[in-house]
């Protein structure tokens, strides 16, 4: 497809965004600033990002527990996302949500999600508003391969196909669904398989290629803005970290761990950028400077916000 | 003012929504070419064409979880869940979607949805399209729960939770459908949290709901020939609860006795009694009874499902005892 | 024993084409069902030992699964790495243990990536890609019988095969890259989601085999002249404006008028330049081979492709010699 250079800079940088602000907050979980879990998108950058690349503040996602790497791609602020994860009432959230529960309704990103396969059958609903509303958007639904089992993610794209809603289904097969392996938890080799039960175009990308992934979804979004209705693409990866922080990965091995990691997509679209001389050496160590100090500024933003006063607990449960 | 079901007052009160705002929509199983498993929904179809009354596949989650994906996205939907017991294969999407959205985000979200739900037993149905689950929707911040006895309140609290921001559950009693009353032509809203004294006296305060509030009339009938006064109060929304009505009752005749088809244990009464004995028990001059349906599923056969529901005679036999 | 070796790619059917072109999701299931049917073919024809490439979703060991066959299966050892290197390495050691035949399931991209492997042993492809002209679209039953009486002998390679030619990528003077029946030069510069189907930015088209009948770029060859897969030929076409308007189905449901500047045949050994730097070579339908700034590219010709399976003639030998009709003395 025809990426400009800008587009292409600009993917390399939000890929490194959301891997700087997850390393980050690795260190941070580990050092106790974070309560609660979280759960890092560290390997599936490609994946965000090459979706959301197709997208506008106008069109909607739906994320999934491992989301905070869908809330960058998608324009979503690091400061505010930074103190939601500590807790603070600065955050997206009020520090009532935590990184499971990040939402910014003004992009289109309508929340993380706690539950596995909770947002498929929101994204079909947000589609059959933008269907209904005529507003040319579409929602574009990420959900895991654990999230392909539920029954949800059946109904919302069985509806979804009859109704033509304009939703693409972005799965991330990241191969476990926490432990369990997608050889012992699905019964097709691919999710992208499923589709032939709903109608729908299925196909697989390699997720860690950011230009791959961009590709197809934008083969996706684009139908589903012609009205031609939902599609399924399956982009293959791996989560180089384990399902939350703090998890041993006793259920897969390190050999398994390190062929993905070379597979990495960021310093391969790096490797690319820099053989096409749109980036160099100087201009990478712009960029990452830049972020550590966008992410530097999010961590004391953070930090030197106050917490929610107790007397907030019972806000904000009915309008 | 013209006389109406409690079904067509609840259609009513869709067309006159639907008529002033173009973005409510209504969807459900066989909802539309139908008019829905109950009628109530018949003739949307034709009138407000197929964008807007959408007959979908019998897919609960997706119907439930749509309405919720659309709500936060512009639309203002009114679904049919057919029985209210299907909402087994469905809560997530309204409890852990839906009821927590606003609150998760930090009050940013906004879900007007209304889920309509046939409830109750006493057509045979059994276990799996009789039960009445309110107590389980009030346990669940961020949901309202609307649950109507007369056509009147149907149609002002239907219109009412169309209008509201918040997702609500609207429960319908089946042997409620064909109850005919006075209704208002156009519109009117009856806010929530206001309980509707059906009935005034002095001596007992019966607090009941939907299709128990006609039991509780009738009883109260009897009782008047023997001379005790029944007061009986229809809180009509369960959450809000309008406690102060029943607890100003409850001082006015010092006796209590709550009246609800579903289950006595944990209970949507149990909630009212405990409200009450927290803040009225020095008025009480009894211990306050609930008259309500035995801890089992909903049974089949017609002399076990008579003697499930509660029956005016048990009301009767309570009052009498914190009478005595 | 005559050993017969399977290689069931189960990525193929999911590329991109699904969306931008109207190919079918081709489900693994049909997929264990094809294997059924081979493995039972095979039996017919007298195999007993058969081996298979291991995958992630064990089609052949599903498809072995409650089959009632009395045959020896090997699932090839090796680490996989679930992408089109496990072909080449099942290939590769099904040579080594000296399979007489090879059947793969998947499309012109899985039988050019087992043809890297495969070395001599004679390949019999089965359709389950996308715009496949490589592999047949037949039953898998005959597919398992003709590939039985290869390996078995019973019709010999003479006989029963024919030996492909292949285009060959070179990279300063180095084969880097082949292809069994398309090799496309476009001015893309990423390898991306794989598959190619924007002629706008297709300059070089290359096809070593060409058919009237065929699907994807090889059709567009096709409407200007046939070549078949053993004919030591292959087409070169100069893609550009104000053209000759050659129309053709490129992908599945897609026709395209594409302009074709210059059409030249290319012998065996010869060799035609890259003129595009940087570029991306699709090979058979896929982005694969990335030529960089100021590198020297061609394609060239060569006779030494896969050896194949005709499976029209292996059968057509099977009935000459009466392998499955011996005739009775009737009394």
């Amino acid at each position: 497809m025809d990426l400009t250079n800008e587009q292409l800079i600009k993917m390399y940088t939000t890929m490194v965004k959301i891997r700087t602000f997850e390393n980050r907050v690795a260190e941070l979980f580990a050092g106790g600033k974070i309560p609660g879990f979280v759960h890092l998108y560290v390997g599936e950058e490609a994946v965000a990002t090459g979706v959301c690349a197709n997208l506008t503040d106008k069109d909607y996602i739906t994320s999934t527990h491992r989301g905070h790497g869908h809330l960058i791609a998608k324009g979503g602020d690091i400061k505010l996302m930074m103190a939601e994860l500590f807790g603070k009432k600065t955050g997206y959230c009020k520090g009532k949500g935590g990184s499971m529960h990040i939402a910014d309704l003004d992009l289109g990103i309508m929340g993380a999600n706690g539950i596995v396969g909770g947002g498929p059958p929101l994204a079909s609903g947000a589609a059959l508003a933008c269907q209904y509303l005529g507003n040319d958007s579409v929602a574009v639904c990420f959900f895991g391969d654990g999230a392909s089992n539920q029954g949800t993610t059946h109904e919302a794209m069985n509806l979804a196909s009859c109704w033509k809603l304009p939703v693409v289904f972005v799965n991330e097969n990241n191969m476990y669904g926490i432990s369990s392996c997608t050889r012992d938890s699905m019964c097709v080799p691919n999710v992208a398989d499923r589709a032939a039960g709903y109608d729908i175009p299925g196909v697989v990308v390699d997720g860690n290629d950011v230009v791959a992934v961009c590709e197809a979804a934008a083969e996706g979004i684009n139908r589903a803005r012609q009205g031609k209705g939902p599609s399924l693409i399956e982009c293959k990866t791996y989560r180089h970290r384990g399902h939350f922080e703090g998890d041993p990965c006793a259920y897969r091995d390190d050999a398994e761990l390190e062929e993905w990691k070379e597979k990495d997509p960021i310093p391969r679209l790096e490797k690319k950028l820099l053989e096409m001389e749109l980036l160099t050496e100087s201009k990478v160590e712009e960029i990452k400077g830049a972020l550590q100090k966008d992410l530097a500024a999010a961590e004391q933003f953070a930090e030197e916000s106050p917490f929610p006063d107790v007397s907030v607990l019972t806000e904000d449960v009915y309008t | 003012m013209s006389n109406m079901t409690f079904a067509q007052a609840i259609k009513d009160a869709h067309v006159v929504e639907m008529e002033r705002d173009p973005n409510i929509y209504v969807a459900g199983e066989d909802v539309g070419v139908f008019g829905g498993c109950f009628g109530v929904t018949a003739g949307l179809l034709d009138q407000f064409g197929e964008k807007r009354v959408k007959d979908t596949p019998i897919t609960e989650s997706a119907i439930v979880g749509t309405a919720v994906g659309a709500a936060s996205a512009g639309l203002r939907p009114v679904i049919e869940l057919m029985f209210v017991d299907f909402i087994g294969v469905a809560l997530d999407q309204l409890y852990n979607q839906a009821g927590k959205m606003k609150y998760m985000f930090g009050g940013k979200a906004k879900i007007p949805m209304v889920m309509r739900a046939a409830c109750g037993a006493g057509i045979g149905a059994a276990a799996q399209h009789s039960q009445c689950l309110e107590a389980l929707f009030m346990h669940l911040p961020g949901l309202k729960v609307v649950m109507p006895s007369t056509p009147y309140d149907a149609k002002g609290l239907l219109i009412e939770a169309i209008r509201d921001d918040n997702p609500v559950v609207f429960l319908e009693h089946k042997m409620l459908y064909a109850v005919e009353g006075e209704v208002p032509e156009g519109d009117y809203t009856i806010s929530f949290g206001q309980a509707d004294i059906k009935r005034e006296g002095k001596d007992v305060t019966v607090v009941a709901t939907a299709n128990m509030v006609h039991t509780a009339l009738g009883a109260a009938e009897k009782l008047a020939a023997d001379g005790i006064s029944l007061e009986v109060v229809d809180p009509r929304t369960l959450n809000p609860l309008d406690g102060e009505t029943i607890i100003a009752s409850v001082k006015k005749t010092h006796r209590l006795v709550i009246l609800h088809e579903e289950v006595k244990f944990a209970g949507s009464g149990a909630e009212i009694a405990a409200q009450v004995a927290e803040e009225a028990f020095d008025y009480l001059d009894a211990p306050i009874l609930r008259v309500a349906a035995p801890f089992c599923p909903v049974p089949f056969s017609p002399p076990l499902e008579q003697a499930y529901i509660p029956s005016e005679q048990q009301l009767i036999d309570a009052v009498k005892k914190v009478m005595a | 024993m005559s050993l017969v070796g399977i290689i069931a790619n189960p990525a193929s059917g999911k590329d991109i084409r699904r969306l931008v072109a109207y190919g079918s999701v081709f489900d693994n299931q049909e997929k264990i069902r094809i294997v059924r049917r081979i493995l039972l073919g095979l039996q017919a024809a007298g195999i007993q030992r058969i081996a298979y490439m291991p995958d992630y979703h064990g089609i052949v060991e599903r498809a072995l699964d409650g089959l009632q066959v009395d045959m020896e299966a090997e699932r090839l050892q090796f680490d996989t790495k679930a992408d089109q290197r496990d072909s080449i390495k099942a290939a590769h050691l099904l040579s080594q243990k000296g399979a007489g035949c090879i059947v793969t399931l998947g499309g012109d991209g899985t039988n050019r990536v087992v043809a890297k492997g495969a070395g001599r042993v004679p390949i019999l492809p089965l359709s389950t890609g996308t715009n496949n002209v490589f592999p047949y679209m037949i039953e898998g039953t005959v597919a398992g019988l003709a590939a039985g009486l290869i390996a078995t002998g019973k019709v010999s390679r003479k006989e029963g095969t024919f030996q492909s030619t292949r285009l060959e990528v070179v990279i300063e003077g180095e084969v880097v890259d082949i292809a069994l029946v398309d090799a496309v030069v476009s001015t893309d510069v990423f390898i991306g989601s794989r598959a190619i189907w924007k002629m706008d930015k297709i300059r070089q088209v290359f096809l070593n085999r060409t058919s009237p009948a065929s699907i994807g770029f090889s059709s567009i060859g096709g409407m200007l002249r046939s070549i078949a897969a053993q004919e030591p030929v292959s087409m070169y076409l100069k893609i550009g404006n104000n053209g000759r308007p050659v129309t053709a189905p490129i992908a599945p449901g897609i026709i395209e008028t594409v302009s074709v500047k210059d059409v030249q045949l290319m012998a065996d050994w010869e060799s035609v330049d890259i003129h595009f730097a940087p570029s991306v070579v699709a090979l058979d339908g896929e982005r694969e081979v990335e030529i960089k700034k100021g590198q020297e590219a061609a394609i060239r010709l060569s006779v030494n492709g896969p050896l194949v399976v005709d499976v029209e003639g292996t059968m057509t030998f099977a009935m000459k010699r009466e392998i499955f009709a011996p005739a009775t003395s009737i009394s």
